[in-house]
């Protein structure tokens, strides 16, 4: 590929250089082109950097650069902590990632950025230019989606990644450093999970509207509320008749019936829900489903699938358009 | 204008579709619902060079180039572009044309360079080719400096241009206009009428533009195709259109009235045109003949007699009636 660019960027300039006539008149090119799969990988990198606002004003930049900066928090005071203790356990743990910290900050990130994908294109009508080209119809989505999941992951997963290196910077011998990295594995795993589904529910939000503000109140709206309903509902049932056996945080408590079928509401507690079914032991404000944990499973999929299937089909209709 | 044919017909970018026809459709049909019928059993060629689509709003227009681009399915019949079958091979199409749609399709906040550059790539340009080749478009469509500001502060000459210039950018054989003088004031139409058969008789590139005017697309077309309710109306090279659209100007200072009379009953249909003016269409040189003896036997002060090429457009509206029938 870059041997083609450098061919395509080799022909036409020595004529430039020459700078003696000007109009050159109307040049074809019949350099390289790149094929279908060539376009819809530029697409993706040009909608990856627009999601941290790369390629436009510094204004763009502001929502991206917080956020990020305010989730790698975390693992910089972690690093910073072990470093003066080397001898404390690490305060934050690769699968929870600061549950609530991280919640908020994704859910700002795809509220705001989401729309930068899709509604902006939706807004100034550029579909039909996008469709002209030799692209399919579900090819833009497909490329908005990647790049929107890569965005979210490295929001997620880059944080982890700090959290590693400050833990095992810290760590005494081989065998804490192995330790680290069989800690990470997870994390890195529910953190992906976490990339996928927000990044589909934010895009197939953020696509049925061009109005950008719409779409990001529609997105924060959606999580903030289902976020804040679950809590509520886990609360009711932990102070219900079928009160927590043992207390709530007790190493065997079961949870009443209703707090562990509460979280099935909100995209972030069918996460955290998934990532206890999946195994993980750590505690965070979501009560351990239990025997219920395959429903969060299958919401999950259910989400997805739903937010999938949703921008398939919203692309075909513009596309169509 | 009359532009010589050679140099439209130049040195192609050297296919052999070009020297065919650049469009083949074949009753091409596409009905939206069981009432609505956008194309109704279309066949026409389009040749190489500038053609005029033109046809009232609804026609079918913009329905048909989204045929052509393979973006839409047609409910029966094919359209055939530069040799490909558009719903077949829509993608290969699309490598092959440049689309510039009628409605606004420009983002406000980017700068006119990454906006063409951008749209290149996705014509699948490499990013370097991608660069010159937006810069040389957007030189060739006339923005220079202006090209380094952002979009939203253009005006609606410029985004036309760089409309342009995005349907130019991935060096297309063939480009699809749609209405691109739309909401442009004279002088802006003017200005793009130029570009268009610039580009069409310089670039090697051939052009179907779409206009609801066909006055104002006649001058820069080689042939047009006029359609209407989804069929074809007629289509022709833009000479033979002018052939017959030839007509004789009969101005006298009075007696119009008894004139017109006369000439009906010499078998030509005169038209009054102005207060004192008529037109008759000329089939050949007793025409002349007839339009003289009319106004000897009358006594008629003559003041003018003069052949003139009315405008394709005056034609469509004044035989109506005679097209329903040639048909």
């Amino acid at each position: 590929m870059t041997a083609d660019n450098a061919a395509a960027a080799a022909g036409p300039a020595p004529v430039a250089g020459a700078g003696v006539i000007h109009d050159l008149g109307y040049r074809h090119y019949d350099g390289p082109r790149l094929g279908r799969p060539g376009i819809i990988r530029a697409l993706y990198w040009h909608s990856l950097r627009s999601a941290f606002g790369i390629g436009r004003g510094a204004k763009a930049k502001i929502v991206p650069v917080l956020m990020f900066a305010l989730i790698c928090l975390p693992a910089i005071v972690n690093a910073i902590a072990r470093a003066q203790h080397p001898g404390q356990s690490p305060i934050v743990n690769y699968d929870t990632y600061t549950y609530p910290l991280r919640s908020l900050v994704m859910l700002i990130f795809v509220a705001a950025q989401a729309p930068e994908l899709v509604s902006r294109d939706l807004r100034s009508h550029v579909l039909p230019l996008y469709m002209s080209r030799p692209l399919r119809r579900l090819d833009y989505p497909l490329a908005k989606l990647a790049a929107f999941t890569a965005a979210c992951l490295l929001m997620l997963e880059i944080p982890l990644i700090i959290l590693y290196v400050g833990n095992i910077l810290s760590a005494g011998g081989g065998s804490a450093v192995w330790a680290q990295t069989r800690a990470l594995i997870p994390g890195m795993g529910v953190a992906a999970l976490w990339a996928v589904l927000l990044a589909a529910i934010g895009l197939v939000l953020a696509s049925l509207t061009g109005r950008r503000a719409y779409a990001t109140g529609m997105i924060a709206i959606y999580l903030f509320l289902t976020f804040t309903l679950s809590t509520i509902l886990v609360n009711v049932a932990q102070q219900g008749p079928g009160g927590p056996k043992g207390g709530p945080f007790g190493p065997n408590a079961v949870e009443p019936l209703g707090a562990r079928l509460g979280g099935l509401i909100s995209p972030f507690s069918v996460l955290d829900g998934v990532r206890q079914w999946l195994g993980g032991t750590n505690t965070s404000p979501i009560p351990p489903p239990g025997s219920v944990g395959f429903l969060y499973g299958i919401m999950f999929l259910l989400l997805l699938a739903a937010s999938l299937a949703g921008l398939a089909a919203r692309y075909r209709k513009v596309g169509a358009a | 204008m009359t532009a010589p044919p050679q140099l439209r017909a130049g040195p192609g970018p050297g296919d052999a579709g070009t020297a065919a026809a650049v469009i083949q459709t074949e009753a091409l049909t596409k009905r939206y619902t069981s009432e609505v019928t956008a194309l109704d059993g279309l066949t026409v060629a389009f040749a190489p060079g500038i053609t005029g689509l033109v046809g009232a709003n609804g026609a079918g227009k913009s329905t048909l180039i989204k045929i052509l681009l393979g973006l839409l399915p047609p409910t029966s019949g094919r359209a055939v572009v530069l040799g490909h079958d558009a719903a077949a091979s829509g993608e290969r199409i699309r490598t092959l044309t440049g689309y510039m749609p009628e409605h606004d399709c420009l983002p406000p906040d980017v700068t006119g360079t990454e906006f063409v550059t951008h749209l290149g790539r996705m014509s699948g340009l490499p990013a370097t080719a991608a660069k010159e080749r937006a810069a040389d478009s957007l030189r060739h469509v006339g923005l220079y400096e202006e090209r380094y500001r952002q979009v939203g502060t253009y005006s609606t000459g410029m985004k036309q241009r760089v409309k342009l210039a995005q349907a130019l950018v991935g060096d297309p054989r063939l480009l699809l206009l749609d209405e691109p003088t739309i909401g442009l004031d004279p002088a802006g139409r003017r200005a793009m009428l130029d570009l268009i058969s610039r580009i069409g008789a310089e670039f090697g590139i051939s052009i179907v533009v779409s206009s609801h005017l066909l006055g104002e697309i006649e001058q820069i077309c080689d042939q047009l195709v006029v359609i209407d309710g989804g069929k074809l109306l007629r289509s022709d090279t833009m000479t033979s259109f002018t052939q017959v659209s030839q007509v004789l100007l009969i101005e006298v200072d009075e007696g119009i009235a008894g004139l017109v009379a006369d000439l009906a009953a010499r078998g030509l249909a005169p038209r009054r045109s102005g207060r004192r003016g008529l037109l008759v269409r000329i089939d050949g040189e007793q025409t002349y003949d007839t339009v003289r003896d009319a106004v000897a036997d009358l006594g008629l002060p003559l003041n003018r007699l003069e052949q003139q090429r009315r405008r394709v457009e005056e034609l469509f509206r004044d035989n109506g009636d005679d097209e329903e029938e040639e048909r």
